[in-house]
C-alpha cells in the first residue's frame, strides 16, 4: 500500500516536473508592488532634488543645483571611471563626496549614508535613458 | 592583490593601503648606475658602458626625441659638457655649479642662483632630476626642451656670462677629447660642431637623471606596507584629500609625476608687489615688443620675474603663474618656490594651508589660481604632509647627498667612509 | 592707410599671438572711422552669496575680483565696463553691498544691468536706490546703448508669493520649475519703441540684457518670453549687438541683423543645456561652447570680456583663465559672430564637452 502511495506520488511528482516548463517566476510580484516599490524610489529620488538645491551638504550655503541645474553635468553613466581630481579610478559616490568636501566646503557621507543614496538616486534618475559608457572622461 | 585607497567613510581622512600595480620595468644595473653619476671626469672607459636607466618605478616610460637617441657615447659627452666651468666668462662656471648631484641636481641651500663674479639671479635653481619628463623647461616654461633650455644659462649675464655661444665652441672645436668625442658622437668635426651639438649632448645626459623608486613608490605602486612609516601614509592621505594636492602635484593609478606642465599663481612673491603690476607689467611688455630678451629679463630684474608665464606669452591669465614643479627628491633641494623665499617645507605647507599667502602677506593676490584656498589643516596634518613629502627621494640622490655630508664631516680626514646601509641596500 | 581689418593689424605687430588677450597691446588702434575707436569691458554674473554676516562665498567673491584686477591691467583703457546683472545671489542688501563694493575697485564708470538674482528679492528696490533706473540709454561715440530689465515675469507670478524671500528663492534656482519665464513685457517694450524712434537706421546699437533675447533653454530661463517682438523694434537697423548675461558660459547667434553674444560669469560656468537629457535645447548651430571645466579650479570656465566694437560691430575677447583664450569676433564676409579659432570644427582641440 505504501509502496503505492510511493510510486503515485512519484508519478504526481514526475509529472509536475514534466509540466514545469514554462517555470514558476520565484519571485512574484504584482503591478501594486511595482508601483509600491516605484513610489518608494521616487520619494528618495525627491529627497535627492531636494538636498541638491538645499544648500544645506556643505558649510557655505551652495547648492549642488547651482552648478548642475538638473544634475547635468554629472555624467553619472561614465562612472567608474579614472576620476582626474582624485587621482584614481572611483564609482560615482566618491565623486559627490569630492564636490561636497572641496566646493561645498563640508564633510563627507558615508557611502551609505541615506543622504548619499538619495543624491546618487536623483543624478542617475535625471538622467534616465542614456547609455552606459562607464570610463568616458 | 590590489589594494585601493579606502574612500572616506564618515571622516574625511582615508585609510590609505598600497596601491600594487605592475612593476614597470627591469631593475636597472645599479651599481653601474652609480657609477656613472658618481663619475669623476677622467672615467670615460667606465662612461661608455653607461647606458639609458630603465624605467624608474612610478614614472612613466622616458619619451626621447628622434632627433637626439640615446647612446653612451654621448651621454657621457652630455655629463663632460655639464660639468665643464670654461663654459662662461670667468671660467668658473658650469651647469653643475648650480646643479649638483649630491644636492639633487640643485644648489641647495640657495634661495637664488649665483653665476659669475659672483652675481645674483632672481630665481630658485630647478632639479635636473626627472626634467625629462617636464613639457617644459624653467620656471616659466620658456623654454620647451632639455636641449633648448641647455643654451640659455651659458650667454645669461648672471649665470654664464658670456656674450655668445662662441667662446664655447672654440673650445669643444679645440680642445682634443671634445674634438674626439665630437667626432665619434656625431661625425662632425672642426666648423661643423654647433651648438646644436652640445644641446643634444647636454640634453641626452639629463635624459639619464631620472628616478622613482622612492619608499612612496614602493608603498604605493610597488606594495611595500612597510616603506613608508605610518606618518608618511597619513600624510599620502592629507596630500590627495585634505591638502588637495594631487590635482597640480599629480598622483595617478599608477604613475606619478608629481606635476601637471601648468603654470599656476599660488601667491609666492607677487603679493609683495601687487600694487604695482598694472605699471611693472605694461612697462615689461613695452621693453619685450621692443626687443628685450625675456631669459636676459626676468633673470636680472626681480619685479619682472615675478611676472611669471605671463612675461613669456603676454597672458594676462598668467600673471605671476610659475610651473608645477615636481615633488620628487623635494627634500634636497630646499628653499622652495621659484624666488627660494620659503625655506623649508612647514613653510610651504602654511603657505599653502593659509590660502596663498605667507610671511608679511595677509592675503592672497587678486591674479590667484583658482585651486588655491585656505585648507583649514590641524598642525598634526601639517606634519603628516611634510613627513611624505620627505619619502619621495630617490634611493641613489638620497646616497649621493649621504655621501656628500658624510665627506664634509669627514674634512679633510683621508680615510675611506664605509658605505651605509642604505647605500648597501641600493645596490 | 587703407582700411586694415583690426586683427590682421595687430597680428602683423605681433601682439595678438594665439594665446594672448588683446587687452595689453600697446599700439595705437587705427580704424577707418575714428569714431569707432573704443573697447569697453564687460564683466557679469558675479553672484555674490552671503554665507552670514560678513562671510561671503569666497569662490565668488575671487572671481569677481579677480576679473576687476585683469580689467584694471587693460591699455590701453577701455572706455567704460558694462555689468551684465547678477550681482547678488539672493538680492539682498549685504550682497549687493559686497558686491558693489568689490566693483567700485574698478577705474572706469560702469553701466549696470540687473538680473534676476538682484530683482525679485524687493523687485528693484534697493538696486534703483544704489544704481538708477532699471532700463535707460545712453550714447558713447556714435554708438547708441540700451540697457534693459529682461528679467521680469508676468505680474500674477510675482502676487502670487506669500512671501518675498520665496518668491527671490524660486527664482533663484536655475532648474525650479516654479520659476516663470523672463520678458521684457508690454510696458518696457513701449519704452525701447520709442526710444529707438529717436535714432537712425545707420547708428550702431548695443542692447545690454541680462536674458537672451532669444528662446533657447526654457528649463533654465535661457529665455525671454517676447524675444520676437523684441527683436522685431530692432529689425530696421542695419547694426544691432546684443550682449547677455545670465548663462555663464560662451553663446553667440546671428538673426538676420542683429548679433546676440553671451558674457561668461564671473563666479561660476554653467553646463551647455544639451547636457540635460529630459529635454530639448535649441542652441544657436554657430556657437562653438567652451570647454568643460575642472572643478577643482574655481576660476575655470568663469572670465570676464574686453569688446571691442569696430565698423559698429562687436568682437568679444574672452579672457579665460584656465584655457585658451577665445575671441568670437564679427566677420564682415558673413555678416556672423565666429569664434576667430574654432568656428571651423576641424581645427577645434578635442573640448572636454559638456554632456
Amino acid at each position: 500500500m505504501i509502496q503505492a502511495i510511493r510510486s503515485a506520488a512519484a508519478g504526481t511528482l514526475a509529472a509536475l516536473l514534466t509540466l514545469a516548463a514554462p517555470a514558476v517566476p520565484a519571485d512574484e510580484f504584482t503591478e501594486a508592488d511595482l508601483q509600491r516599490w516605484n513610489d518608494q524610489f521616487m520619494d528618495v529620488v525627491e529627497e535627492g532634488r531636494r538636498l541638491w538645491g538645499s544648500g544645506e551638504l556643505g558649510t557655505n550655503r551652495l547648492a549642488c543645483g547651482q552648478c548642475h541645474p538638473n544634475a547635468a553635468n554629472t555624467h553619472p553613466e561614465t562612472y567608474p571611471k579614472f576620476q582626474k581630481q582624485l587621482g584614481r579610478v572611483v564609482p560615482m559616490w566618491e565623486m559627490v563626496n569630492w564636490c561636497i568636501r572641496n566646493p561645498l566646503e563640508g564633510e563627507a557621507l558615508n557611502p551609505v549614508d541615506p543622504r548619499m543614496i538619495a543624491l546618487t538616486a536623483y543624478i542617475r534618475y535625471e538622467r534616465r535613458g542614456v547609455p552606459m559608457e562607464p570610463g568616458k572622461h | 592583490m590590489k589594494r585601493f585607497i579606502t574612500a572616506p567613510a564618515a571622516e574625511p581622512v582615508a585609510r590609505v593601503t598600497t596601491h600594487a600595480g605592475p612593476f614597470r620595468s627591469a631593475k636597472i644595473h645599479r651599481p653601474l648606475l652609480a657609477l656613472l653619476l658618481g663619475l669623476l671626469p677622467a672615467a670615460d672607459a667606465l662612461a661608455a658602458e653607461a647606458a639609458q636607466p630603465a624605467t624608474p618605478l612610478g614614472l612613466p616610460p622616458l619619451a626621447v626625441p628622434a632627433d637626439n637617441p640615446q647612446t653612451p657615447e654621448k651621454i657621457a659627452l652630455g655629463e663632460k659638457l655639464f660639468n665643464d666651468k670654461r663654459f662662461s666668462s670667468t671660467g668658473e662656471i658650469g651647469c653643475v655649479s648650480c646643479h649638483e648631484p649630491a644636492k639633487g641636481f640643485s644648489d641647495s641651500p640657495k634661495p637664488v642662483s649665483t653665476g659669475v663674479n659672483g652675481l645674483n639671479g632672481t630665481r630658485n635653481a630647478p632639479t635636473v632630476i626627472n626634467a625629462a619628463y617636464l613639457d617644459s623647461q624653467f620656471w616659466d616654461g620658456r623654454e620647451p626642451t632639455l636641449e633648448a633650455q641647455s643654451l640659455q644659462p651659458f650667454v645669461n649675464p648672471v649665470e654664464g656670462g658670456l656674450a655668445d655661444h662662441r667662446p664655447i665652441l672654440d673650445v669643444v672645436r679645440t680642445d682634443p677629447d671634445y674634438r674626439a668625442a665630437f667626432d665619434d658622437v656625431f661625425g662632425v668635426s672642426g666648423e661643423d660642431v654647433t651648438m646644436d651639438h652640445v644641446a643634444k649632448a647636454i640634453a641626452s645626459f639629463e635624459r639619464t637623471l631620472i628616478a622613482g623608486d622612492s619608499p612612496f613608490d614602493r608603498f604605493y605602486f610597488g606594495g611595500e606596507t612597510d616603506a613608508m612609516t605610518p606618518q608618511q601614509i597619513r600624510g599620502l592621505s592629507v596630500f590627495l584629500v585634505e591638502g588637495r594636492c594631487n590635482s597640480c602635484h599629480v598622483i595617478e593609478q599608477d604613475q606619478a609625476l608629481f606635476t601637471d606642465n601648468e603654470f599656476h599663481n599660488i601667491g609666492v612673491g607677487i603679493n609683495d608687489v601687487e600694487e604695482e603690476v598694472p605699471q611693472f607689467a605694461a612697462a615689461f611688455l613695452k621693453a619685450k615688443n621692443a626687443g628685450a630678451d625675456v631669459d636676459k629679463t626676468v633673470l636680472t630684474d626681480p619685479k619682472s620675474s615675478e611676472l611669471g608665464r605671463f612675461a613669456v606669452t603676454s597672458d594676462i591669465s598668467k600673471i605671476g603663474a610659475f610651473k608645477t614643479p615636481t615633488l620628487r627628491n623635494i627634500a634636497l633641494t630646499a628653499p622652495y618656490m621659484h624666488d627660494g623665499s620659503l625655506a623649508t617645507l612647514e613653510e610651504v605647507v602654511e603657505h599653502y594651508d593659509n590660502g596663498g599667502f605667507s610671511g608679511d602677506s595677509d592675503h592672497a593676490n587678486a591674479y590667484l589660481s583658482g585651486g588655491i584656498r585656505p585648507l583649514g589643516l590641524t598642525e598634526q596634518q601639517e606634519d603628516d604632509l611634510v613627513a611624505f613629502m620627505q619619502a619621495l627621494t630617490s634611493p641613489k640622490y638620497a646616497a649621493l647627498a649621504q655621501q656628500a655630508q658624510a665627506d664634509d664631516a669627514a674634512g679633510a680626514a683621508p680615510a675611506q667612509e664605509p658605505a651605509t646601509a642604505d647605500q648597501e641596500a641600493d645596490q | 592707410m587703407s582700411k586694415l581689418n583690426r586683427r590682421e593689424f595687430l597680428k602683423g605687430a605681433g601682439l595678438l599671438t594665439a594665446g594672448s588677450v588683446l587687452p595689453m597691446s600697446l599700439v595705437e588702434l587705427a580704424f577707418a572711422d575714428a569714431k569707432q575707436n573704443f573697447t569697453f569691458a564687460y564683466i557679469s554674473d558675479s553672484h555674490i552669496q552671503q554665507i552670514k554676516g560678513n562671510q561671503f562665498v569666497r569662490n565668488w567673491d575671487r572671481g569677481l575680483m579677480r576679473a576687476v584686477a585683469e580689467t584694471n591691467l587693460l591699455d590701453p583703457k577701455p572706455d567704460f565696463v558694462l555689468y551684465g546683472g547678477d550681482i547678488a545671489q539672493l538680492g539682498s542688501k549685504p550682497e549687493i553691498d559686497h558686491g558693489l563694493e568689490l566693483l567700485s575697485a574698478l577705474r572706469y564708470p560702469v553701466h549696470y544691468a540687473l538680473g534676476e538674482h538682484d530683482y525679485y528679492l524687493d523687485l528693484g528696490e534697493y538696486w534703483e536706490s544704489q544704481l538708477g533706473p532699471q532700463w535707460y540709454s545712453f550714447d558713447h561715440k556714435g554708438v547708441h546703448f540700451i540697457v534693459l530689465n529682461s528679467i521680469l515675469t508676468y505680474q500674477d507670478w510675482i502676487d502670487k508669493w506669500p512671501t518675498a524671500e520665496q518668491r527671490m528663492a524660486t527664482m533663484a534656482g536655475l532648474d525650479n520649475p516654479n520659476g516663470s519665464p523672463f520678458m521684457v513685457g508690454g510696458e518696457q517694450r513701449a519704452w525701447l519703441a520709442d526710444d529707438l524712434s529717436k535714432v537712425s537706421l545707420e547708428t550702431p546699437i548695443v542692447v545690454l540684457s541680462h536674458s537672451p533675447l532669444q528662446k533657447i533653454f526654457r528649463n533654465w530661463n535661457f529665455w525671454t518670453e517676447d524675444a520676437d517682438q523684441v527683436q522685431a523694434l530692432l529689425r530696421p537697423f542695419e547694426k544691432v549687438s546684443v550682449l547677455y548675461g545670465h548663462v555663464h558660459q560662451i553663446q553667440y547667434n546671428q538673426i538676420g541683423n542683429i548679433s546676440f553674444n553671451s558674457a561668461m560669469a564671473t563666479a561660476w560656468p554653467w553646463p551647455y543645456p544639451r547636457s540635460y537629457a529630459q529635454a530639448p535645447s535649441h542652441m544657436p548651430k554657430l556657437t562653438v561652447p567652451m570647454n568643460r571645466a575642472d572643478p577643482f579650479f574655481e576660476r575655470d570656465a568663469t572670465g570676464w570680456q574686453l569688446i571691442d566694437l569696430h565698423s559698429g560691430n562687436v568682437d568679444l575677447h574672452y579672457a579665460l583663465y584656465d584655457n585658451t583664450n577665445r575671441v568670437v569676433a564679427f566677420n564682415e564676409q558673413t555678416g556672423q559672430p565666429e569664434d576667430t579659432r574654432y568656428q571651423d570644427s576641424g581645427g577645434q582641440v578635442p573640448a572636454q564637452m559638456h554632456y
